[in-house]
């Protein structure tokens, strides 16, 4: 059973804004990052997302608004002096230092004996499973062991948010794949706040609690990756988290929040409130549908609820586990992308074959 | 003839024969004017002059007196103690201007801060060395300040003709020798280290003394290299404003092989400073290797 009430907030940004000269970088970012929670900014480059992270950490000053930090306003607060660690992007591992050196960094200031710096350090490399790699020159390592070491050098001192820059972008894709699991499974153990910066929106989807999409200074959207998903409130969101069909539709009528969409080739359907997160007015709009919700109906096969429309196929992508179809709909001025999971004893439809096609109204959402 | 011709030629052609055709010409300067008068100097040191003429047999007379003889004893330890000063001296000065530069010019501004520091050089050497007579001089502009200020009743004599003059000197005219290896071992140091560092929990001090210095220390090393090696043996500083009391190794080898009419016995003597130079060199390497090298 989950707990309804989310935890208290960790760090809470009021209306925080950055100008770098004329360049509006941040514009009036408010939101409360939730204890011991994996959060992400999500949003092309340039968006800010980086700068944010930075503003959270100490090293950029903010132009006016608040950031809270536990409790505490952060105003003039240097980077040493905050509770946030930050993996970096380069991993920014010290080159003259050991591996063990490299983590045991910032415990200088600590109380701690040598002999408990000793078996700390020697936890946090455990941790990152790179138990006998102490003594080794920090120059010799490979990536995926550079972000390991960046990681025991932050998590050793307990700080109260971790911040990640793009940690995963140096990696090959299989290494990224093992370490976003790995964090995730760091994240649970060690119950500290992860935020986490990506502009790889899989990424963000597997990883995230919540994720806040921004982009040009902005949050866009701030939800659990479901609902960014399935709900998207804007086009440019439903557009930046994976792929999304649109099909020209006419609101009809609206009551109660409900409405009553002509979707272009499709036909009528009824969408509820949470379906039009933009609000629906009467007239011209667009609805979005995700190509797994779209299904290519093959002999035998009739569609549940009687939905049903008839298209051509134009494209056929094979993927292996996966095919995706560009298909056609009768009435329909664009193509939408059909995904169908392989099936054994299901063939593959040839370009230019008729597609009898089902569709779901639960899974439309409507965009003005 | 052909044949032989085409064999060269194809030889020229092939990955050594390229690199040979590329290094020939610096090979054989370096063989004519380096090597060559070096070895003559070297050979020259074991013979020994009689009066007008030079006993060709192989002895190390020389060696035997130069290193007994007090007074070129002290004028080697003189020469390294004035080089030293003169190396810590630079680095010293250096390194602030090379930091200033990499840390706090515009990256769009750092060439012209660079070439900005190469101005001294569009005066000759010697020129320089005879302004700096001119501003230590006992009626100079540091004296007339000063006095004029009225901080010092009559002129100071000991700023110039002796060794902290030559320091002065030396350490202004090999400055952009030192600060261009130091601001380059800056320049090559990763900034989110720094930021690391500061996230980590250190102050901006600590985080110079912890990670920006010893990053920057093969910078600071080759510097110290560049100016001490040559300094040793700099011969003009100390002659125009040395005084008695600057007077370093080179003036004596100077004075045996053109005054005193020593030849070998100078020979002796420059193979010992370079000898010297040398050893201090590379000891001063091998320390730094070990100092900054990685760590267990």
């Amino acid at each position: 059973m989950k707990d309804t009430t989310p935890p208290p907030a960790i760090i809470t940004l009021d209306d925080v804004h950055k100008y770098y000269g004329d360049y509006h970088a941040l514009r009036g970012i408010s939101a409360e990052i939730r204890q011991g929670e994996f959060f992400s900014l999500l949003g092309p480059s340039g968006c800010g997302k980086t700068t944010l992270l930075r503003a959270i950490a100490g090293f950029e000053d903010i132009s006016s608004g608040h950031i809270q930090l536990n409790g505490r306003n952060m105003e003039g607060v240097p980077p040493n002096k905050r509770p946030t660690n930050m993996v970096f992007q380069s991993y920014a591992i010290f080159p003259h230092l050991s591996v063990a050196q490299n983590v045991a960094f910032g415990l200088r200031r600590t109380s701690m004996s040598g002999d408990e710096k000793k078996r700390a350090v020697a936890e946090a490399l455990e941790m990152v499973g790179l138990k006998d790699y102490g003594r080794r020159a920090a120059h010799a390592l490979s990536g995926g062991q550079r972000q390991r070491v960046a990681l025991a050098r932050a998590l050793i001192l307990k700080p109260k948010v971790l911040l990640l820059d793009e940690p995963l972008s140096a990696l090959d894709k299989k290494m990224r794949e093992q370490m976003q699991v790995e964090l995730i499974k760091l994240q649970r153990e060690v119950g500290i706040t992860f935020i986490l910066v990506t502009h790889d929106q899989e990424e963000a989807l597997v990883m995230s609690d919540r994720i806040a999409v921004m982009f040009e200074g902005e949050i866009a959207q701030l939800d659990d990756p479901e609902l960014l998903y399935r709900r998207p409130n804007s086009r440019r969101v439903a557009e930046f988290i994976g792929m999304m069909n649109f099909l020209p539709a006419d609101v009809i009528s609206v009551s109660d929040g409900r409405a009553e969409v002509e979707v272009a080739g499709l036909g009528r359907a009824e969408l509820d409130a949470a379906q039009c997160p933009g609000g629906a007015i009467v007239g011209a709009a667009r609805i979005g549908l995700r190509p797994e919700s779209l299904t290519i109906l093959f002999e035998g096969q009739s569609p549940e609820g009687g939905r049903s429309a008839e298209g051509v196929v134009e494209e056929v992508v094979y993927y292996g586990d996966m095919t995706y179809y560009d298909v056609l709909i009768d009435g329909a001025p664009n193509k939408v992308s059909v995904s169908m999971r392989n099936m054994p004893g299901r063939r593959v439809l040839e370009r230019g074959a008729p597609a009898h096609l089902a569709w779901d109204p639960r899974a439309m959402v409507l965009f003005s | 003839m052909g044949e032989s011709h085409s064999g060269l030629r194809r030889a020229l052609r092939s990955e050594a024969g390229k690199g040979l055709t590329i290094v020939s010409p610096p090979l054989v300067y370096s063989l004519l004017l380096l090597a060559a008068p070096l070895a003559t100097i070297v050979l020259l040191s074991f013979w020994t002059q009689q009066f007008l003429t030079i006993d060709r047999t192989f002895t190390f007379a020389n060696y035997e007196e130069a290193l007994s003889d007090p007074l070129y004893r002290e004028l080697m330890f003189r020469s390294l103690r004035i080089s030293g000063m003169v190396t810590l001296v630079t680095v010293v000065t250096a390194f602030p201007i090379a930091y200033f530069i990499s840390f706090r010019v515009a990256p769009n501004r750092k060439s012209l801060w660079l070439f900005l520091i190469t101005i001294p050089f569009w005066t000759s050497y010697l020129i320089r060395v005879f302004l700096w007579r001119v501003i230590l001089a006992y009626d100079g502009p540091v004296n007339g300040t000063l006095l004029g200020l009225g901080i010092i009743d009559e002129p100071l004599g000991f700023i110039l003709y002796n060794a902290n003059a030559v320091v002065v000197t030396l350490a202004h005219a090999f400055a952009p020798f030192a600060i261009l290896p130091i601001f380059v071992s800056l320049e090559r140091i990763d900034r989110s280290l720094l930021e690391a560092a500061r996230d980590l929990g250190e102050s901006h001090a600590m985080t110079f003394f912890r990670v920006t210095l010893p990053l920057a220390m093969p910078g600071v090393l080759a510097a110290a290299l560049i100016v001490f090696i040559p300094t040793v043996g700099d011969y003009v500083t100390p002659r125009l404003v040395g005084g008695s009391g600057g007077t370093m190794i080179a003036n004596m080898i100077y004075a045996q092989i053109f005054d005193l009419n020593n030849r070998p016995m100078g020979a002796t003597l420059a193979v010992l400073a370079m000898g010297t130079v040398a050893v201090i060199s590379i000891g001063l390497i091998l320390l730094t290797r070990l100092w900054t090298g990685p760590k267990r």
